[in-house]
């Protein structure tokens, strides 16, 4: 009896701990904030939400955010660092190294981007959106590129060919496994403008102007299209291209030029009024008081009050953009001439360290601190992409038309022929670009893709300077054995 | 099947059991000979059957023996064996003696396991409950630094009841976790801290004075049986038990002081105007145009709101303020604490209940916490014991800007008040703060007022935590138990980073509030069959089989809200401006079967066999399941040679090989993801955030060991001497990948690392003249810790003396609402984990005063450029560290001085680095660097000449590569204990009271370091030392009275 109930209390207390035994459904746990990458792109709303995480990467600051805007000015003649935080004091001073960063993201979007675009044909949506998903996608992969290469390489029309070592790798195929990984070598300075032009003509086939899902300015229009479409071309050189693709974009309808009264408070509006491809920022998209575009470029909370402080006001005009706006200074009065666009600068507040005279561009208008919308094509440079493509083409009198488009809207009298010919009406046209996107991140490129030196303190920049390039993330360079360096890195 | 194999071992049980003629009852009563104590729980047992008894809780047993000459065995935890011939006797009282050896010291090994020292042939050491006991820290992490051989201690900050980091010998694992497991009374506990608003602890719940022992369980034969759990070693907490009896009540309490360690020597106004306007001056000579000597002056002086005309005697009349004095304040401690245990033969308890207050030395920053922990054991029956155990605590900490890993540390106290332009006053005449946010600041870089930051500012973290577990201990027959059990344990955190609206980060959006709140299940039960049995007194068998299930689930909520109508208003209700609202989810889910044999020859050789088989979720679906082996064997020498030696008493030889595995690796590495959130224009956005990698699976460590235990001089010199050997394999890594894919790396199993090093413990007793006894006691610790390999297929160019480098993120063993949260460290093929990789400084040119550099060639550059020129400098990996105490005793006063040391640990003084900029930028500079500057050609000098910006023209920034490097090794006299026992002489009279002890402790009294910042003792979390509240140094006092 006994021993019966000792083998049965074995058997019960064995027989609980092998039935327990381990069955492979309890280890199936699947995350909760994420799905299967491999059937992500599988529904309309999935390509829908992936198209969004493709404007979502532009945003960050190394991108849009702010180097893109910010570091083009102070790598040229704009932007002098005033060292309140102690940014772009080494973009500023041109040291080795210190240059836009935009590498990393852009393949990032680049990938998303083909991503969406392999899984388009499969899609179940109906064909409009897919049309209007692919526009995009191919103008945010256009977009993407030309950023990459105004950074990386040389402009066609301006080469340095001792030191010119191509464009960048251009990946077309998304990469979601393993298996897809490839080690690419920079593709040629024509293959890649060739392969951006095919990605905007695309996109300017896909995409429509009154699209009510994917509305202008904040999604790519077949205007935006146009209109970067032009400025690719104006920055290589095909004045014929830029000229007509202008054209194609101030009539399309996206973006409103504004007059004179107008201009002061349309760098007020929470989204600019002439933007045609503006990238919209919400709240919890805030960049913060270290690096957003607002704390990059003045102390200021308000325009106005200087009895606050915001941010850092890193980077502010230089004593010759001041006299280009005709802005002159002397103790705390700023005055200024006709010029409207002076009234965007202002003086700063002590609080950072002693007050300087600032850009107010950017400067919450989406009604937040640190907040701003960053326009990426205003209407206004169709005009000087069309002067100056007039002005190539041999059509001078056309180009001063656009020029004093510009000019009179600004307050400034209209240029006549005689004031305005030959190298002088391009200095201008080249001097309006310079005022009027101030602080939008153009004037580097600008010099760079005419082979000008940079003239600025404490000393100048020639254009043979091998920091005009910026150099590719070393660990790129380790990893890649296709991949090389840029000259002198 | 099995029916059958156990109905033979059933047979074979039963056999022993038979039946013997009974004629006789002996009687008696069993006492400590050291105190005259009853002690119940003595096993008598007749020498040579299976036949015996328990003493009761008094202290008497009764035992029927058969005729003849028979010898009892008396055995009992904590004392020496005793054998008795009965001969005529029908009482024997007894007095058994406290076991002097070390070697016979009973160690608990996990699941239920516990063996006599002797018996172990893995590698266990042990802080016994009394070394740590009234130490003035919040968990036994801290407690036990420096105690034991081959275990690294490093409090990441001085915030009380902050994060700790525990690492057992050495780092084996490069991105997955470092961290031990702990099992607190059968339960493993989540230590991962999910606290993202103030640094917090999951190990507070338990107040260390509530500890019997703690065991570290080091090599694979010791951990292997938590399987892919152990690769870090196990910390095992075993806490105090009712012992049956008259209830007995013991009431602690201790208060004292809290005071900075130290404060840092920085520029008076005068100074800092001086070197400000030099940096103006310096750079005017290179720029255009060039600054007069009066300009730079002028410069300097309106760059921080001072008038630019100010003239010699205006400015040597400035005052300076003292911004650390305002910042590092004198904290007080206080705890109390009262414990009951009691009970009867059929059931014991043990109460407990707690209070701790404590301030950090820095201003706004604290601790409290309360406990209450009840454990009963009951006898159901002679054969089924009920055991359960159920600890609660509540503990609100106050936090500091910057949040708990010291990101934001701009804002934090004991960063920004050395750098604060000392100009700038702290208050105005009417007590009010300078510099509100509404007029703009305080002039500088640091353009906050931190004392109104941190005085207005609500950072506060609430932690609950019920810790509760219960089992059945079956005993099914003589030398065979079943033990299932199950347990849960729980913690939420509740934090709010509510930042003022009258500070500067929020004035602009009326207040902010960021909140937190998180929780975390942990359930885990298991069923554990164990034998024991000795065979013709010699063949001593054990084996234990098991089963397990765990399953941890993390959730949380989390937001930021702005806007409040006024300060008063600090809940997220009050605001109108909702910036971000998250949720968050993450959980594993742990399977597992383990095994034990144990074998013993005549109690001299043991020989012990062990493996586990884990499934886990976390792993990739090709590779679900894993096996982790170790055997092990000892042999006491001392048993077969040397055995009338006078000097050798114990001698046992021990090795040990196994594998043990390391689970730590984030949550999902092994699934391609699409992730959330990455929304645009207010639509919601997904993209890829990680690749699939199926293959995935633990990381392995393979540890092999060899260790001598020794007893000599009569048990007057112990200890052990251990060398192991750690391989670390399969390590994750995020493999790199060309970012020109999209993605910039794969998690892979490729990494391997190794940990070779020595452990050596010692314990003496010097002198031992009757009431007069000197003991020391010393461990040391060598590590060689390596990366043997990282990913292939990274080409040297980046680094051309072919050191193949990887920055890989670390996890911090600290998870935020969404996922684990990682740092960013170096790996260097050959060299020791968190390499310090960057160029070298060579020193100021005596001619013009600009800081140079040496290229890779090692010529004398202003500016570096290329890759190579980066070179390995140095690795926070500390490769020694030990303890040392030394105690006195005379009759009840005791004197212990404990001190602990880390030696070769190199890093960035990041704090200093801001420290040393000599006017750069508008911040402070100490002392010692301003006067050390070079100011003529000719001088000789390590600090270069203050250069507004910091970077002379086409010259690398003079704060670059090694100029901040430290060494951050250290020697602390982390303790003094004075306590006295008042003699039993005294509270005699006083009936009721049992015992009374009044005590003093000092914590942190002295540190010898080269160390330059607060402290060398911390964890860069976030950005090295930037943020991180120093530790502080202690004084308490304390009474303790038993009734």
């Amino acid at each position: 009896m006994k021993k019966y109930i000792s083998t049965t209390k074995i058997s019960i207390a064995l027989s609980a701990l092998l039935t327990l035994g381990a069955c492979e459904q309890n280890l199936e746990v699947k995350p909760r904030l994420a799905v299967d990458l491999a059937s992500a792109y599988n529904s309309p709303e999935a390509l829908n939400a992936a198209l969004n995480g493709v404007y979502d990467v532009l945003q960050g600051s190394d991108i849009y955010g702010r180097d893109l805007l910010a570091v083009p000015e102070a790598l040229a003649d704009n932007g002098r660092a005033t060292n309140k935080s102690g940014r772009l004091l080494p973009e500023s001073q041109n040291q080795p190294g210190s240059h836009l960063a935009n590498w990393g993201s852009s393949y990032v979007a680049i990938n998303r981007a083909n991503l969406i675009l392999r899984a388009l044909p499969t899609s179940t949506a109906p064909q409009a959106t897919k049309d209007a998903i692919e526009g995009q996608c191919l103008f945010l992969r256009g977009l993407v590129y030309f950023d990459l290469m105004k950074v990386y390489a040389y402009f066609p029309r301006a080469v340095v060919a001792s030191q010119n070592i191509g464009g960048v790798p251009l990946l077309l195929d998304g990469v979601d496994d393993l298996t897809k990984v490839t080690f690419p070598a920079r593709a040629t300075i024509d293959e890649c403008y060739a392969q951006i032009a095919k990605d905007l003509d695309g996109a300017i086939a896909k995409l429509t102007n009154n699209n009510t899902t994917y509305r202008a300015p904040f999604f790519a229009s077949k205007g935006a299209a146009q209109a970067l479409a032009a400025r690719v071309a104006l920055y290589t050189g095909r004045w014929a291209d830029a000229l007509r693709l202008a054209n194609d974009a101030i009539a399309s309808g996206v973006g409103r030029f504004q007059t004179n009264a107008q201009y002061l408070a349309a760098w007020r509006a929470a989204s600019h009024p002439e933007s045609m491809f503006e990238l919209s920022y919400q709240t919890n998209e805030n960049i913060g008081v270290n690096v957003s575009l607002q704390t990059s470029f003045t102390t200021l909370r308000d325009p106005g009050n200087r009895a606050v402080t915001a941010g850092f006001g890193d980077l502010v005009p230089t004593a010759t953009l001041l006299t280009d706006l005709g802005i002159t200074r002397t103790g705390d009065v700023v005055t200024r001439g006709a010029d409207v666009r002076a009234l965007l600068y202002e003086l700063g507040t002590t609080g950072r360290g002693p007050a300087e005279v600032e850009c107010t561009k950017f400067i919450g208008r989406s009604a937040t601190v640190n907040l701003d919308n960053v326009p990426v094509i205003r209407i206004s440079e169709m005009y000087l992409i069309r002067a100056e493509a007039n002005y190539e083409l041999g059509n001078a009198a056309a180009a001063l038309t656009d020029l004093n488009a510009i000019r009179t809207r600004a307050g400034l009298t209209a240029a006549t022929a005689t004031e305005l010919s030959g190298a002088a009406l391009l200095n201008e046209i080249m001097r309006q670009r310079r005022i009027e996107f101030a602080f939008e991140g153009h004037r580097f490129f600008d010099l760079k893709r005419r082979g000008l030196d940079i003239t600025k303190s404490p000393r100048n920049i020639a254009f043979t300077d091998f920091l005009l390039l910026a150099r590719i993330p070393t660990g790129e360079i380790s990893l890649n054995p296709s991949l090389k360096q840029n000259f002198g890195y | 099947m099995y029916k059958g194999v156990f109905k033979c071992l059933c047979v074979c049980l039963l056999l022993w059991g038979h039946a013997w003629a009974q004629d006789r009852t002996i009687s008696g009563t069993v006492k400590s000979k050291e105190d005259g104590s009853a002690l119940p729980g003595v096993s008598v047992l007749i020498k040579g059957t299976s036949r015996g008894v328990n003493s009761n809780s008094d202290g008497t047993y009764q035992i029927s023996v058969p005729s003849g000459n028979v010898q009892l065995v008396f055995s009992f935890v904590g004392f020496e064996k005793q054998e008795v011939s009965v001969g005529n006797r029908s009482t024997i009282n007894l007095e058994m003696n406290p076991d002097a050896s070390q070697l016979n010291e009973i160690v608990v090994t996990g699941y239920g396991g516990a063996l006599n020292k002797r018996e172990i042939t893995g590698s266990i050491s042990k802080v016994k409950g009394q070394q740590i006991e009234n130490m003035p820290v919040q968990s036994f992490d801290r407690a036990i630094q420096g105690r034991a051989a081959g275990v690294q201690v490093q409090a990441a900050n001085g915030i009380p009841g902050g994060a700790v980091q525990v690492r057992i010998r050495g780092i084996g694992s490069i991105s997955g976790g470092n961290d031990p497991l702990y099992v607190v009374d059968g339960v493993q506990i989540n230590s991962r801290g999910t606290s993202t608003i103030t640094s917090s602890n999951p190990l507070n719940f338990l107040n260390p004075n509530d500890i019997e022992s703690i065991e570290i369980l080091k090599d694979a034969a010791a951990a292997s049986i938590y399987g892919s759990q152990a690769a870090n070693g196990v910390v095992i907490v075993t806490t105090k038990k009712g012992k049956a009896g008259k209830t007995q009540f013991d009431l602690n309490y201790f208060t004292g002081v809290v005071e900075p360690l130290q404060k840092l020597n920085v520029l008076n106004t005068q100074q800092w105007i001086q070197m400000r306007s030099e940096a103006f001056f310096n750079q005017g000579v290179v720029s255009n145009p060039a600054y007069t000597r009066q300009q730079a002056l002028t410069a300097a002086l309106t760059g921080v709101r001072l008038a630019g005309d100010l003239s010699e005697s205006q400015i040597a009349a400035l005052p300076t303020y003292d911004w650390q004095n305002e910042a590092f304040k004198n904290g007080i401690i206080q705890n109390a604490e009262l414990s009951a245990s009691g009970g009867t033969d059929k059931t014991t308890f043990y109460w407990s209940g707690g209070y701790l207050q404590q301030s950090a030395n820095v201003i706004n920053i604290d601790f409290l916490r309360g406990t209450t922990s009840l454990g009963v054991t009951h006898k159901l029956s002679n054969k089924v014991t009920f055991d359960s155990k159920i600890s609660l605590s509540t503990q609100k900490g106050r936090g500091q800007f910057g949040g708990p890993l010291g990101g934001s540390f701009l804002g934090a106290a004991a960063f920004s008040t050395p750098l604060i332009i000392p100009s700038v006053p702290i208050r105005k005449d009417d007590g009010s703060y300078f510099g509100t946010a509404a007029e703009g600041g305080i002039p500088g870089v640091l353009n906050q007022n931190v004392i109104m930051v941190s005085e207005l500012n609500k950072i506060q973290g609430i932690q609950n935590q019920a810790v509760g577990t219960m089992s059945l201990n079956w005993k099914i027959a003589e030398g065979l138990t079943f033990r299932p059990s199950a347990s849960i344990d729980y913690r939420t955190i509740k934090g709010d980073n509510y930042t003022d609206p009258r500070t500067p980060d929020a004035f602009n959006v009326a207040g902010r509030l960021g909140f937190q709140y998180n929780q975390n299940v942990n359930f885990l039960t298991n069923a554990v069959l164990n034998y024991n049995k000795t065979f013709q007194e010699k063949h001593g068998v054990s084996a234990l089989a098991g089963y397990e299930y765990r399953s941890d689930v993390n959730e949380g909520y989390f937001g930021t809200v702005e806007g409040f109508p006024s300060p008063d208003f600090k809940y997220a209700s009050s605001g109108t401006n909702y910036i971000t609202t998250g949720g968050g989810w993450n959980g594993f889910r742990r399977e597992s079967v383990f095994g034990q044999l144990k074998y013993d020859f005549k109690n001299k050789y043991f020989f012990s066999a062990t493996a586990r088989y884990d499934g886990s979720s976390r792993f990739g679906a090709n590779n679900r399941f894993g096996l982790f082996p170790a055997v092990s064997g000892g042999w006491l020498i001392t048993e077969d040679f040397l055995k009338n030696s006078k000097v050798v008493n114990q001698l046992k030889l021990r090795a040990s090989y196994g594998v043990t595995g390391n689970d730590q690796i984030g949550f999902f590495p092994a699934l391609g993801l699409a992730g959330g959130g990455f929304n645009y224009n207010n639509v919601s956005g997904v993209a890829p955030t990680q690749m699939s990698n199926p293959n995935l699976k633990w990381e392995r460590n393979i540890t092999g060991e060899i260790g001598l235990e020794y007893s000599l001089f009569n048990n007057r010199v112990t200890g052990q001497v251990n060398y192991f050997d750690r391989q670390s394999r399969d390590l994750l890594l995020n493999r790199p990948l060309p970012i020109t894919s999209g993605f910039s790396s794969i998690v892979d199993n490729v990494g391997q690392l190794q940990n070779r090093g020595y452990e050596f413990e010692i314990t003496t007793i010097n002198v031992k003249k009757g009431k007069f006894k000197w003991e020391t006691n010393f461990n040391f610790t060598y590590i060689n810790n390596r990366v043997t390999k990282l990913v292939d297929g990274i080409l040297p160019q980046q680094n051309r003396d072919s050191l193949i480098l990887l920055s890989a993120p670390v996890f911090t063993g600290l998870g935020n609402n969404t996922g684990d949260i990682t740092l960013g460290r170096n790996f260097i093929v050959g060299k020791p984990v968190y390499a310090l990789y960057t160029v070298r400084y060579a020193g100021v040119n005596p001619a013009t005063g600009r800081p140079m550099f040496y290229d890779e060639n090692d010529n004398l550059v202003y500016n570096f450029r290329s890759p190579g020129d980066l070179k390995y400098v140095g690795s926070e990996f500390a490769p020694i560290y030990g303890g040392f105490t030394n105690t006195f005793s005379y009759g009840g006063l005791e004197v212990s001085a404990f001190f602990q040391y880390e030696i070769g640990r190199m890093a960035f003084n990041n704090q200093g680095s801001f420290l040393s900029e000599n006017g750069n930028r508008l911040f402070n500079t100490l002392t010692d660097v301003y006067e050390r500057r070079w100011q003529n050609p000719g001088d000789i000098t390590d600090v270069p000449r203050p250069y507004n910006g910091g970077a002379e023209l086409r010259g690398a920034g003079n704060m670059s590569g090694t100029r901040t490097l430290e060494n951050a090794s250290y020697l602390r006299l982390k303790q003094v204990n004075v306590s006295y026992d008042l003699p039993q002489s005294i509270l005699r009279p006083v009936k009721f009271i049992r015992r009374a002890q009044i005590y003093m402790q000092a914590l942190n009294l002295l540190t010898w370091t080269a160390w330059t910042g607060y402290d060398p003792e911390f964890v860069g979390l976030g950005s090295g030392n930037n943020g991180v509240i120093p530790q502080s140094r202690n004084y308490t006092f304390g009474v303790r009275v038993g009734f």
